[in-house]
Order: structure tokens, then sequence, then C-alpha cells
């Protein structure tokens, strides 16, 4: 890497102002797992780095309540992997985090990372999407709500102004819906996902009720499939009906090419990989 | 050098023991040696600034701003090497490679200035600063197409004058064929002509690389009275000698010293960084170290991508009575070793089969990407990925059962091979008996039912040439304590040759192998070795110290017979260097030399009858379950088994096949290297994967059959190729027989396996 | 120039302080300042796992880590774990395995494996798998690490219970 300064302000408050709405080459650092793979591919060339390990440590915790999770940002990715808090209102994402990245990464990436990074590769953005996540963003101006699926806007790419960081995450309780996340990598089992699905279900029996069906990696940015969603809504679950959701999901899904897959055959991965991650909800399997 | 572990080693049979690796403790404790993270007080780093173009004249380099940012030292371009060395070109088979570009580019990544600072990171900065214009010529990268077009990669070809079949290459122009190497036995056209049935196939192999853990590095420390170089190399004795021509200096003036390579599988052999940290250091009147990224390796050697078309002619019986192979290597944009992959593994690309008219043809071609080189196996994985699929296809075609028309075909002990030598020690049958045992070939085999996961098996077998003729030299050092101590080129880059070769001087001397000390490589004070590569060195640096340690066994004889020890006295070695010199003084000194017998082959047919001092023989069983919804390939069970003559060390056999087993596995399965206009766009560990512990198969056995190798030392030879050669083609035929479609191209991934298919339904998936 | 700061930290017991400046990453630092090489940089992005270092009790790719936030903390690396000349049982457990070849990444694993029996002591083969996915060795001595792992929970409890 080549040289940069660093700064390691003690609030929040603090970083936003260090941040310039300007200057492509000032950027906060959390884990910097993902932004040092930029720094040393040479993709980005900071001038300065402000890092928000320092903040208040209130932006790291996890906070359970009535209406679901509380993440700080800056909370590790491992520490929501243990968190029986998680366990209990977004099962879901516990089991999502087995298979995500690594434990040295997770040991150092921050949930508010691995959503402000914008990258349609990682597999938290999804399954928050599809449990409905909404964002506290602070700027300058004071704090903003977001929900999560109005985050990206495209490949790495987010709504986020540059001088603006997500303070915490909050993730409605999953409570009685079934949730699914399926990983599909094409070369070696341990890669960045050719696509990534994450359904969450409010199902009766064999009977959706109502369904969040994400899509990503396949995708330009992490995408909620809504006329999946709709072909699912109301109905019982057969091998037609999901058929039927997978058409649809690649109907409204921008796809991309990369060494994981062309565009077409991704697009087929999706159609099968919607109905196995419904099914797999259904089932409780869904990793 | 006794490990703590094994206090009580006792001597006595100590070859055919799995004694635990000599230096295991330095490499559990992280405190082994490398290049890589190796530093000499004063030490300079040097960067690389790199050709973004893949063919074109170089108009202009603009080092200035990289010279003006504080702490850069030195900026060199290939002028700047000029006037320490003024013939800046090396290469094992030509003397193509400048050390810097020379006026034109040839690939995407070739080094075309080095920027040198006490600061690496100011270096790397500084590198960022260089800008170069060039004139972009067309580039050619598919091998076929390098042989007849009018885009050449070199405008003159410069063989280094080391090899006989190159002479005549000398100032070719308007080629890319860098050697056309040719084996004819019999009459092929005749008896293909007559031949009840006739198949031809065409298959490719892609750009997959070695990726060693330890990326290339070396540093060079120039002075005027001599160089020393620290170099994680395969082939410090070719260093040597390679360093001393371009210096025209005497070998003794030029040492390579080698720590523990964090492996090399064949990429870290001939000249890599050396000619060009040789030329920084002479510069910087410094210590230079150049350490590569990971990225960085994607510009230094790769595997050879291949098409290989072949046909053969079978009778009405079911026997292969002609074979036409034509294997076009494509070799980058420099020779490396590429001419010796062409030729010594060109004259086993007809296979373990028994045919009696034999046609094949090898080219060595230059495209302009990565250069190509040696990579586990030598070049035999891609000659084995083609005719091991071709033989299932024609036994399915046949209606035969693919085994059985293979064992029709075998050329079993006694039966003369392609070049002509008699087959002896080649156990193909006991290879093969022993990987349908373990796949219960025998046994029904459930195919999977109607749903979306099928089921298949597949089985391939072949041979390798060990690479000849080459020379070994070992010498065996017995202090007055008793204690032994080998001195061996052969360098352990974790295949576990140390442990090995102290093993048989153990055995030889009656010593425990732990009490054996192995110097680190250090041309200085170790022997030359040809290199170690192509699976040679237990065979010829296993006669080498066998024979040294025979010579100091002799001596100690005839010391103990000097100092009038009775004959079959047991004295301790200790006390026999007492008796002589009064005290713990002396020494004895034993060597061994050993180079096999060869015969070159004929001009324009290949015929020998003795080309290879042994032969390697492999076989390989793969189970799959196919998801055909989406190309996914399970592998379910993969079974590996090698003639490996005698297991000096049982243990690290197994290793050696079930590592090269898995990495090919990575490169049957999903390793490419991706290029796109020539530029590399995968050059990373996120982006070209290799194989982790989830992708092991279910079950993967390694197993050996010890057959006699009657003139290897100990009836031994190498293993650490032999495993790879198979598995590709087993998993193909598995897919194939589990859902009906064969992949003509590696890699077998999910997304190529699912396009066949769908071509198969007749629905072919759109391209992009 | 960038700016140097002093940053103080715990490396393998011993208090210590170093110059680093903001672009120097851990395995660097390791390596330069105090000659420590058991921890590598090889895919420089955290894949890989040559470069693992336990940062307070927890491993990281020391390749992706900067020096500077060590400041302060507990670190701890290979070169630690045979503290008066006496191997760890999974040390042990590594070379009784043969559970490496060129021994490039063996540090790595042992720090990683290290760390999954002081979690799970003694894990099933899913547990092995998925928590050594971060972990490479491209002489692909799988088979033999999983062997070394069990042999290693095996010695940990018989120490722990002589």
């Amino acid at each position: 890497m080549i040289p940069f300064e660093l700064a390691e302000p003690t609030s929040l408050a603090a970083a936003v102002k260090l941040l310039d709405p300007d200057d492509e080459t000032v950027r906060p650092i959390a884990g910097g797992t993902a932004l040092m793979l930029m720094m040393k591919a040479g993709v980005f060339r900071p001038q300065k780095l402000v890092s928000l390990r320092k903040i208040e440590a209130k932006y790291s915790g996890i906070a359970a309540s009535g209406d679901g999770l509380r993440i700080g940002a800056m909370t590790t990715l491992n520490a929501v992997e243990r968190s029986a808090d998680v366990k209990k209102h977004a099962p879901v994402v516990t089991r999502t985090m087995r298979t995500l990245s690594n434990v040295r990464v997770r040991n150092v990436a921050t949930v508010g990372g691995a959503l402000a990074h914008g990258d349609p590769h990682m597999d938290l953005p999804p399954v928050l999407m599809a449990l409905g996540a909404t964002l506290t963003i602070v700027g300058p101006k004071g704090e903003r709500k977001l929900p999560l699926e109005e985050l990206f806007t495209g490949y790495y790419e987010t709504v986020l102004d540059k001088n603006e960081l997500i303070s915490e995450v909050h993730v409605p309780s999953q409570g009685a819906k079934k949730g699914a996340y399926m990983k599909v990598t094409t070369g070696s089992a341990d890669d960045w996902p050719a696509l990534g699905v994450a359904v969450v279900l409010d199902a009766d029996g064999g009977a959706i009720k109502s369904a969040r069906v994400v899509g990503s990696a396949a995708t330009t940015k992490a995408t909620r499939l809504k006329a999946a969603e709709t072909v699912l809504n109301g109905k019982t679950v057969d091998d037609k009906l999901l058929k039927a959701a997978g058409d649809a999901a690649i109907e409204e899904s921008e796809f991309i090419a990369d060494v994981r897959g062309s565009m077409p055959y991704k697009r087929e991965l999706m159609r099968v990989y919607v109905g196995r991650a419904v099914r797999a909800a259904m089932q409780g399997t869904g990793a | 050098m006794a490990t703590t572990l094994n206090p009580a080693a006792k001597a006595g049979a100590q070859v055919g023991r799995s004694v635990p690796r000599l230096e295991g403790r330095d490499k559990v404790t992280g405190r082994a040696e490398y290049t890589h993270t190796m530093r000499l007080p004063g030490m300079l780093h040097a960067k690389l600034f790199r050709s973004t173009v893949p063919h074109g004249r170089i108009k202009s380099v603009d080092t200035s701003a990289a010279k003006k940012l504080p702490g850069v030292l030195h900026v060199v371009t290939v002028d700047d090497v000029r006037k320490v060395l003024p013939h800046p070109y090396y290469g094992p088979a030509f003397h193509d490679q400048p050390i810097l570009a020379d006026g034109k580019v040839r690939f995407v990544g070739e080094p075309v200035a080095a920027v040198i600072s006490a600061d690496p990171h100011i270096a790397e900065e500084a590198v960022q600063l260089i800008t170069a214009e060039y004139e972009e010529l067309p580039a050619i990268y598919d091998e076929v197409e390098a042989l007849d077009t009018n885009i050449f990669v070199h405008e003159e070809l410069k063989p280094a004058g080391t090899f006989a079949d190159l002479k005549h290459l000398k100032g070719a122009k308007g080629t890319n064929l860098a050697l056309d190497y040719r084996l004819r036995r019999g009459d092929f056209d005749k008896a293909y002509a007559a031949a009840a049935h006739k198949f031809e196939h065409e298959f490719k192999t892609q750009k997959v690389l070695h990726l060693s853990f330890e990326p290339f590095a070396c540093i060079c420390d120039y002075r005027e009275t001599g160089v020393t170089f620290y170099d994680s190399t395969q082939g410090p004795s070719f260093v040597r000698t390679e360093m001393a021509r371009l210096l025209g200096w005497p070998e003794n003036k030029v040492r390579i010293k080698v720590p523990y390579l964090g492996s090399g599988y064949g990429s870290k052999l001939y000249i890599k960084l050396e000619a060009l940290a040789l030329a920084l250091s002479m510069i910087a009147r410094k210590p230079v170290k150049i350490a590569y990224t990971f990225e960085e390796m994607f510009y230094q050697i790769t595997r050879h991508p291949s098409t290989f078309r072949i046909k053969s002619g079978v009778d009405k019986d079911g026997r292969i009575v002609a074979r036409k192979c034509e294997v076009f290597w494509n070799g980058g944009a420099y020779a490396d070793i590429g001419p010796r992959v062409t030729q010594k593994s060109g004259l086993t690309a007809a296979g373990p089969y028994d045919i009696d008219n034999v046609w094949i043809d090898s080219y060595a071609l230059y495209t302009n990407m990565t250069p190509a080189g040696a990579l586990r196996g030598f070049g035999v994985p891609q000659l084995v990925w083609a005719y091991e699929n071709h033989t299932d296809m024609m036994a399915r075609a046949l209606n035969m059962d693919p085994v059985e028309f293979r064992r029709k075909n075998l050329a079993v002990e006694g039966k003369p091979h392609a070049t002509g030598q008699m087959l002896k020690d080649h156990p193909v049958d006991k290879v093969m008996d022993k990987v349908l045992e373990r796949m219960e070939w025998s046994k029904p085999f459930d195919k999977g039912g109607s749903g979306h996961i099928k089921r298949g098996r597949g089985f391939a077998i072949a041979n390798k040439a060990v690479i000849s003729p080459t020379t070994s030299v070992a010498i065996v050092n017995v202090a007055a304590d008793g204690s032994a101590t080998l001195y061996c080129g052969t360098v352990d880059m974790g295949q576990g040759s140390d442990t090995a070769m102290a093993q048989m001087v153990a055995e030889i001397l009656n010593i425990p192998a732990e009490d054996v000390r192995v110097t680190p490589r250090d041309t200085d004070v170790t022997p030359y070795d040809m290199g170690t590569l192509g699976s040679r060195s237990l065979f010829h640096m296993g006669h080498a110290v066998r024979r040294a340690a025979e010579d100091a066994r002799d001596k100690l004889k005839a010391l103990a017979k000097e100092v009038g020890e009775p004959e079959g006295s047991n004295i301790p070695i200790a006390d026999l260097f007492q008796k002589r010199y009064g005290m713990q003084a002396g020494n004895v000194i034993g060597s061994g030399i050993y180079k096999p017998d060869y015969t070159p082959p004929a001009p324009g047919t290949g015929q020998s009858p003795n080309v290879t001092p042994f032969w390697m023989v492999a076989g390989s069983g793969a189970e799959v379950e196919v998801d055909i919804e989406t190309g996914h390939v399970k592998i379910t069970k993969l079974v590996n088994v090698v003639d490996c003559g005698k297991a000096i060390n049982p243990k690290s056999v197994e290793t050696q096949i079930s590592g090269a087993a898995l990495m090919h596995l990575g490169f049957s399965m999903f390793e490419k290297m991706h290029l796109d206009g020539g530029q590399v766009t995968n050059a990373s560990l996120a982006d070209y994967k290799i194989p982790g512990f989830h992708d092991l198969p279910s079950v993967l056995e390694s197993h050996y059959v010890e057959h006699d190798q009657s003139n290897g030392p100990f009836g031994a030879k190498g293993v650490g190729e032999v495993a790879t050669f198979c598995v590709g083609p087993a998993l193909a035929n598995a897919i194939d027989d589990a859902c009906g479609v064969r992949l003509m191209e590696m890699p077998l991934n999910a997304e190529a396996v699912y396009r066949a298919i769908r071509a198969k339904q007749g629905k072919p998936l759109e391209e992009a | 120039m960038t700016a140097t700061r002093t940053i103080t930290f715990t490396l393998n017991g011993a208090p210590v302080s170093a110059d680093v400046k903001p672009h120097h990453n851990l395995v660097e630092l390791l390596q330069t300042h105090f000659g420590l090489t058991g921890a590598r940089e090889t895919c420089g992005q955290g894949l890989c796992g040559c470069c693992t270092v336990i940062v307070n009790g927890r491993s990281v790719s020391g390749c992706l880590y900067l020096a500077s936030f060590v400041d302060g903390a507990d670190v701890r690396t290979v070169e630690a774990l045979d503290g008066a000349g006496k191997l760890s049982p999974v040390q042990e457990a590594f070379i009784e395995a043969s559970a490496f070849q060129c021994g490039y990444c063996t540090p790595g694993f042992i720090l990683m494996v290290t760390q999954l029996l002081d979690e799970h002591p003694d894990p099933d083969e899913e547990q092995i798998k998925h928590y050594l996915t971060g972990n490479l060795c491209r002489c692909a001595t799988y088979p033999e690490v999983m062997d070394a792992v069990k042999l290693a929970a095996r010695k940990r409890k018989a120490a722990a219970s002589a």
C-alpha cells in the first residue's frame, strides 16, 4: 500500500466533520477488511482515512427490544454471529454468518461497513433487506432513517453522501416468520457467491401469507424481488408456483457477468434458487 | 537434529518408515526461513512497472516523476541494465527473455522498469508515477492460430545452445514455433485407413497457475569479489550457471543460498527474478530484494494451455491400431522450459496403450501471454486430459465397458512404448486393479433417480517418462562424533525430500534418520544437481545419496581396518575417530554421483531403446453427483493410486498423492486464469479460487502399489506429480456417466456442465 | 511523507513499542520491527490465512489490519506457542499427522486450530471445515490437517485431565 494519513476521531460527530463531501480520497474505515482490498489493488488511493474504531462505544453493540434488534454500525460480524439476541430475533442472520467470509474477517469487519461498502456480493445485506431492516444515517445535518432496501443504487454505489455514516441498523424481529439465505457458488465452494437469495416468509403451513425475497451477487446490487413476492403472496407452495416465482425474479433483476458466471447462466441460477430458497425457508434448513 | 518427538529413534530399517519431517519443528513454530520474509542489513527493495499492453513497441518510458519522489534511489530500464550486463537476456531453452523489456513488450504484465528504494512503499508509489507509451501491435493468444499467422512474438529465435533439438531453430524468423517434436512408429496413415472404427476429437486445457503461497522472491547481494543470492528457487545449480554466464564469471564466484521454499510446483525453476535482482544489485551496489505480491505471480509463469487433436483407429475386436496426436502448447511470450515440456511430455502423448502405429506432432508456440512452464506433471496432465476422455468416448461409442476397453489395450510390461523402449517396471494393470477394487467397480452402481441429482463414475489411467538424462551429486560427511551430514542440492519445497534422503543415508550408515542433518541448499557447499523437478529427485538424487553414503560407509570400514579393528567390529564410529586421531577430530567424506543411461531419440521418429530410466504410473476413479438444474458437480468419491516403486517414507507418499490430486481437482473443476484482450481479469485469490476444505471429495483415498523399481535406489521412484495425471479425465468421465454430457475443455465448472446439459437438450444457453 | 507515530502494545506477553506509519500493516510491523516472520503475507486479501495474528484474543488477518490499530492491544503470534521450548499440543499434532508440506501456511493453521479448540474443544468435521474456511493450503494437506485437529483435541483433553 502506498502512504496515506490516518485520523482517529473519538466521536461519530467528529468523524463526520473530518469527512469531505467532495473529496474522493478521504474515506471512513471501520474494520477495513473490504476497503484495504481496494487500496491494495490500487482501485482506491486514499489521501486520508478516518478510522471509526475509537468513536463512542454505543455504536458497537446489539440491543433487543419488543420490535426487534438495534445493531450498532461498529458491531463486528462476529458479535452478530454470537449474539443470543440475534439468534432469538433473527435466526436467519445467525445461520447466514457461518458461511459469510471467514472467522478472521468476521472478527474485524463491521455491520455498517458491510452495508456501506455497496458490494453486491456481500451476504449480510440481502438477508437484512429480506427482514425489512432500517438504517439510521448520521451526517452533518443530523440523523435520518432509511429503509435498507433503498440504500443501494448500483454496483458499489449507495445513496450515502461522502460525509454520511451509518450509525445503527434496526432489524424487525423475525418472529414466527421463516427465513433462508442461499449462497450459490460456482467454482470453489468457498467463494464470493455467484448468486445470493434471501427469503423471509410469513407462512401458515404450506401457504405463504406474504414473502420478502431479495437477490444479490448475480445482480448489480442487492435487489428486492417484488414481482416474485407477488407471485408467492397468498399462495400454497408447489413446484409450479416456485417456478413462476423464479421466472418473475429474473425479469426484475439486473444481472452482471464476471468470472463466476455469464449473465444467462446467473439468470438460470436465480430461476432455480428462488424456489429452492423458499423451500429451504419452509423447511427451516436454509443456511 | 533429532526431533524431541522421537527421542527413542532407533537405527535399522530406516527406509520404509514414516519418519516425521525433520524440519517439522521449524515449520510449526513459524521459524522456518523463507526468502520472501528474509531481510539483510542495508537491503533495498525493488518494485516493478509492468506493461499494460499485450504486444507493442516501446515508444517511450517516462521515469522522471518517479525519480523525483523522495526516497527513490534508482529507476531502472533495460538501458541501465545494459551498462552492467551487456547481453541482458536469459532462459533455459532460448535466450529470449530480457531482464527488462527491450524495445518491445510481449505480454501484459511484462516488467518494463524497476524502482529501488529502502522503503518498499515508496518504491510502490514511484512505480505508479511511471508512464510508458507503446505502439501497439496485433497480438496472438491462441496456440493453434499461433502456428499459422503473420503476427510474430519474436523477431528472431535465439536457442540457448543447451539442447540439441533446438539448434535448427537458431536465427529462424517469421515463426512462433519454439519446437516441433515428432514421433513416428509404424504407419499411422495405412493403419488408420484400414481401421474398422475411426475416432477424432479435439480437447483443450485452460491457463492455470502454480500459486505457491510463498510468492516469488529473490535477494541479490552483488560485490566485485563475488555475488550471493538468497533465492526461492527449485534449481540453485542452474541459477548459478546462468548467473555466471550473464556475468562472464566462473561459477565459484556465484553463490546461491536456498532456504525452505513456500513451495514451487515447477514455478520456481530456471531463472525467474534472479537476473533482474542481479542487475539491480549491481546498479544499487547494495543487496536488493524483489518479493512479489500475490497478483504479480500471474505475470511470471503459468501452466501451458493446450489443444490436443487426437485420432484413433480401432479394429473390429476393440484393439486400438493407430493413433495420431497433434499437440499445441501455448508457451506464452517467452519459451522458459516450454520446449522441454513439448518434447518430454510429447513422447507420452499416445498414453499407456499398446498401439503399433503412432504419429505424434508436438508444437511449442509463442503467444502474447504470461510465459508458461512446468507445473506438477510437466505437461502430462494436459495430455491425459485428452487421451483419457478420448478413450471413454471410443468405448461408449463401441458399446464397450470403458474399463474393459482399456484393459484390452493397456501396454503392460514387456510391450514396447511408442518410443520403442520396452516397458519395464510399468505396472499399469496393478494400478488399475487397485483403483477398481477401491471403487468397488464390479458392484452395482446407483445412478440416481428421476430427481435433479444424477450420479456417475469414471476412471482414467496414465503414464509419464522422467526427464532424462540428468545428473545429481551428493556428499555425506561423517563427523568425529559419528553424526552424519548430507549435502545435496535437492530443494525441499514441501515434498519431504530432506527426510527421505536422510532415511537413505541412515539406512546405509545404520543410524536413525533423525540423526542425519541435511544442510540447507547453498551452492558453495552443496554439489551440483540438475534441479528439483519432474519427480526426478528421489530416483536421481536418491542414487547419488545412496552412493555417497555407501562411499562413507566403505571409508569408515577402511578406517576401522586401519586402526586395527577386526572384521565385523561394531565399534562406535566416534571411537574409530578417537583411535585414529587421538581426540574427537577428523571427518569421513563420501561422495556419489548419478546419471542414468540414455539413448537420444532418433531425429524425426523419436525412437529410442532407452528414453527414460523409469516410468510413472497413476490411475484415478471418481464418483460424482450432478445437479442437472444448475450444473453443480459434487465429488462424492475420489480414489487415486500410484506406483511408487518402494515407499521410502509411506506417510510422505500418501501426502504427495492426496496433495497432488487435490491440487489437480482445482485445475479440473474451477481454476482458470481469465484473459480479456491479453489482460488478466482475475489476478487475485478472491477471483482465482483454489481448493479449500469444502472442496474435498466426501471420500478421498490415496493408495500406492509397491512394484519394485528394479534400477531405483532401494527400488524407489518419485511420486510428486504422478497423482495429478488422471483426476481431470476421471471426473469428466464420471460426469458423462452421470448425465450424458462430455466436456472437451477444462475446467468442469458448474456453468460449463450446465451449458453442456442444455446443449444436449437441444436448448443451448445463449452465450452472453 | 506521512506522519510516524509511536504505538505501544503487548507482544507475546511483553510490553513493546514501535514507530509506525499509517500504511503499515500488522504483518509488516511484526516482521520489520520484531523479526517475527511466522505471520506472512500471501494473498493480501484475508483469504488464505498465512498472516493470522491473535489480537485481543481474536484472530485477525494481519495483512488487512493496520499496524496502528494494535495500539494498546494484546498481540499474540505463532512464536508464542512454544514457550520455554515446549511445543503446544496443536504443534505436536501437526508434526505427528504430517499436516504440512511446504510449511508456509502452517503457522496460520496452527493459530486458527488453537482458537478453534479454545472455542470448541471437541469439534466435529463440519465445525472444523467451517472454522478453517479461511485457511488455504496450496499443497492441499487438508486430510492431514483434519487428522491433526482431531489429534490435537485428544492431546489437549489428555493434558487437561492429567
